[in-house]
């Protein structure tokens, strides 16, 4: 039987596409790291070296919540277990798709997704660009692998992938450096709405049904950021969050301001917080979960003798972080004293 | 939407050509007109005010002079031939006021928005240094965009109107998607109306073929712009942009990187365009034919942004040479200095304006200016040089037929485009001067600026394979995706997917690179 040529032009173009996308998966495959330590940036890929289902409250977000929440706090005082799955420039689109991954190996009590996410975008990339970008990137590795060809050899290339390595931090990125934030109050209200991006919210939907489907609790939460948040964007999320019926904490407001002294908890003129900062946030955090959540004292239990020792680990390298951080904090306040 | 963005290459795209082709043959030039109009504003937005107003005239004016065309040919076999010729005289002047009205106020429109402000800032130079602290406001416009490419091939539609070359469209829709088109709005080609009016208007059938080829050729764009253009960019920015750190193998590094960006990028984007023009059926006019085997500047120049060079060429060189001024001055040469100054002084001049036109075109700055003067020194003192070395090497003419004078040749006008291209590159006409300085100085830091030997390593082998396919294509006669199209089919795809999976690989996107946006679009 003869074929119509629209048919068979057809079926060729399905074909070539399908050889295409094979050819992209099988090479994406072999371009992905060969360590959990380098699958994204900081150190968010050490979660997928935890044991199964050790995980009850997983935070999720960019650089300021990599700089900002540091887990093994409340397992040093509380034994919650904790991870901090963050990068930089971290969208919603790479949450959403992140989480359906790591729901595949933990089931956490409770999700923090901090907002910063909702309203950042690259450059002049406009919010569907950035989408469309991120969204590639998840869906096809070898989009955002494609660098790696840089470090492949004849060696390493049919290596198996080894995905145990275990970050004793749990995600966080202690930063020492000191550079105050001097501008005043960020956070007037300005009686202004900041709408959260149509395909942004889309994706927190997909977020909130993700962790509805497992049985997780959805926080809202924004870490203090003096140079990147404000009233509007805040209204923004408030109002996401009580049209959807999910908590909100935001850090940045009068009520919740774990005390950020925004001259000497910021590396970087109030974009971030530095060792001192996250401590504070981290410990606002950590009642709220305890006050909130019946969540299991794990310390001294068989299951986590790994964790007891990166807590013993941890707890000594804060301890010098911390009086460096307040070494640069003391230098800060002394030039600021100067130029007053 | 920017040639290289997925929505422009997988939404845009796709979306235009379902849509035109699901529709019956005669509403298929709405379809790109109102994808034309969708691209512009999405890019543009309020700006399509100019293009609106621009395709307005140059419809208008066209209308007009297609009319008095039509009203000569109808009046004029019936009268006699005394009122015939004084109909014929006046009609002519009609014409003629009606061409120069319609050129000048399309012209006029690019002068206003992108050259006012130059000449308003250098005569504020001027008068800076006479006394009494005199200065002029300069206006601070957005230059529309495709406005340097829109208001030349409008000039031209309003010229072969008035050449009787091109017949006058009958609707403004028309004009307005000769100049709208959106393969050529942003970067060129500078199309002829009467090339590409009737695949415009009355395009081929919707076929696979055209499809799969307008596809190919946009893959192998994204090659030249994504694996090449953009890592270059990363070199060349570090090296033009702080100048001041850089000397003697950086700088010639950095140039030659320049070029290979600009010629990637600008081929790319031609290639990116008239694919997605073939696909609709529409053969745009090619503006590159493997510049870098050229053995003169002239010839570069006329492998290189072809479409530019023809319509200088024709709208401007030509119509000065034969101008009343320049006949006046060649008889004024010839009384005075003999025949041949008679034969080339007004050719000369017309060249000089037309290089100068070339290099402001560029841009509204001096150093455009020295770019397009670059290139006519380069001519002019080569015609004059001439005799002289004919005279000290009689052998000359017998060595140009050889392979070894033609490659030596080649690696001249190479190193001299370089040259030029140091210029147009630099941050102004003394930063210019100071990299030409700092080349006698040797670089004593690590060539590997802002890209590592891995990424320098992908440019040189990709400037190889460019050079390879230009070789084999000046051999062959015929391009690339024809010779292919004959391979077995599963010979093809393989050449089909390594390349789509070289771009994807060896591209320089993510976080690691900074691509640069279409230079051509800037100008």
């Amino acid at each position: 039987m003869q074929c119509k040529p629209w048919l068979k032009n057809g079926i060729r173009a399905v074909g070539f596409g399908l050889a295409l996308l094979a050819a992209v998966l099988v090479v994406g495959h072999y371009l992905m790291p060969h360590s959990n330590r380098y699958l994204t940036g900081y150190t968010a890929g050490g979660i997928l070296g935890e044991d199964f289902d050790t995980i009850d409250v997983l935070v999720m977000g960019d650089s300021n919540a990599a700089q900002g929440v540091s887990p093994m706090e409340w397992y040093s005082q509380n034994g919650i277990t904790g991870y901090t799955y963050a990068s930089g420039w971290l969208s919603v689109y790479n949450i959403y798709y992140r989480l359906q991954n790591i729901y595949t190996e933990q089931t956490p009590r409770v999700v923090i997704v901090s907002t910063g996410p909702v309203y950042t975008k690259k450059g002049t990339e406009t919010y569907l660009q950035c989408a469309i970008g991120d969204v590639a990137d998840e869906l096809l590795p070898l989009l955002r692998f494609h660098d790696n060809w840089k470090y492949l050899n004849f060696g390493n290339l049919l290596e198996e992938h080894d995905y145990t390595w275990r970050d004793v931090n749990k995600g966080y990125t202690a930063i020492t450096d000191v550079g105050a934030y001097m501008s005043g109050d960020y956070m007037y209200d300005i009686q202004a709405t900041e709408h959260i991006p149509l395909l942004a919210r889309l994706y927190l939907d997909r977020i909130a049904a993700l962790c509805d489907e497992h049985g997780s609790e959805l926080i809202l939460m924004t870490v203090p950021a003096a140079s990147g948040w404000n009233h509007a964007r805040h209204n923004g999320i408030r109002d996401y969050a009580e049209e959807r019926g999910l908590t909100y904490l935001d850090y940045n407001t009068p009520e919740l301001n774990p005390g950020i002294d925004w001259r000497t908890d910021t590396p970087d003129g109030g974009a971030h917080l530095n060792v001192l900062g996250a401590r504070k946030l981290t410990a606002a955090l950590g009642t709220y979960l305890t006050e909130n959540f019946a969540l299991p004292d794990h310390r001294g239990t068989a299951l986590y003798e790994d964790w007891d020792a990166d807590a013993a680990t941890y707890t000594a390298a804060m301890t010098e972080l911390v009086a460096t951080n307040e070494a640069a904090a003391a230098y800060q306040l002394e030039q600021i004293g100067h130029t007053a | 939407m920017s040639y290289n963005s997925f929505i422009y290459l997988f939404v845009f795209l796709g979306t235009v050509w379902l849509f035109w082709a699901l529709l019956p043959q005669k509403w298929r030039p709405l379809a790109l007109l109102a994808g034309s109009m969708i691209f512009y504003v999405a890019t543009a937005r309020r700006y399509v005010v100019f293009l609106l107003l621009a395709a307005g005239v140059t419809w208008a004016a066209g209308l007009l002079l297609g009319r008095l065309d039509e009203l000569q040919a109808a009046t004029g076999p019936s009268l006699p031939a005394p009122e015939r010729k004084a109909l014929k005289k006046r009609i002519s002047a009609m014409k003629k006021g009606g061409v120069a009205v319609g050129a000048a106020a399309l012209l006029g429109l690019l002068l206003w928005l992108k050259y006012l402000p130059f000449a308003l800032r250098s005569t504020n130079t001027l008068l800076a240094r006479l006394p009494g602290h005199v200065s002029i406001t300069v206006p601070n416009y957005v230059l529309p965009l495709g406005l340097s490419f829109f208001s030349l091939m409008a000039v031209s539609y309003v010229v072969d109107c008035y050449r009787g070359t091109a017949k006058p469209a009958a609707h403004y829709w028309q004009v307005l998607l000769y100049l709208s088109f959106w393969p050529h709005v942003v970067e060129g080609p500078f199309d002829r109306f009467a090339t590409v009016a009737p695949t415009l208007f009355d395009p081929p059938r919707p076929s696979y073929r055209a499809v799969t080829f307008g596809a190919q050729r946009i893959v192998w764009g994204m090659f030249k712009k994504v694996v090449i253009a953009d890592r270059a960019n990363m070199y060349v920015k570090a090296v033009f942009d702080d100048w001041t750190k850089y000397s003697g193998a950086a700088i010639v590094v950095g140039t030659l990187l320049y070029t290979l960006q600009l010629y990637t990028e600008f081929s790319g984007c031609m290639d990116i365009v008239l694919g997605s023009a073939e696909a609709f059926g529409v053969p745009l006019a090619e503006n590159f034919r493997q510049p870098f085997l050229s053995k003169t500047v002239g010839e570069f120049w006329r492998r290189w942004h072809i479409t530019l060079g023809a319509w200088l060429r024709e709208y401007l060189f030509q119509p000065l040479v034969i101008s009343k001024p320049m006949m006046r001055l060649g008889k004024f040469c010839r009384g005075k200095f003999g025949a041949a100054a008679g034969r080339n002084w007004p050719v000369w001049i017309s060249l000089c304006l037309t290089w100068a036109a070339i290099g402001l075109w560029h841009g509204a700055g001096w150093i455009y200016l020295l770019y397009g003067m670059y290139y006519f020194a380069i001519q002019f003192l080569g015609e004059l040089a001439e005799p002289t070395l004919l005279k000290l090497l009689p052998r000359l003419p017998g060595w140009r037929k050889t392979k070894g004078y033609q490659l030596f040749q080649v690696l001249r006008t190479f190193a001299l485009v370089n040259l030029g291209m140091l210029l147009f590159r630099a941050n102004g006409a003394q930063a210019a001067l100071q990299m030409l300085r700092s080349l006698a100085t040797p670089y004593a830091g690590s060539l590997l600026i802002k890209l590592d030997a891995r990424d320098l390593a992908v440019l040189a082998l990709g400037a190889l394979f460019l050079l390879g396919v230009d070789l084999w294509q000046a051999r062959h006669g015929v391009g690339l995706r024809q010779a292919v199209e004959k391979k077995p089919l599963p010979v093809r795809w393989g050449i089909y997917i390594g390349v789509v999976l070289l771009i994807m690989v060896f591209g320089a996107y993510g976080d690691n690179y900074d691509p640069a946006a279409f230079i051509y679009a800037q100008f």
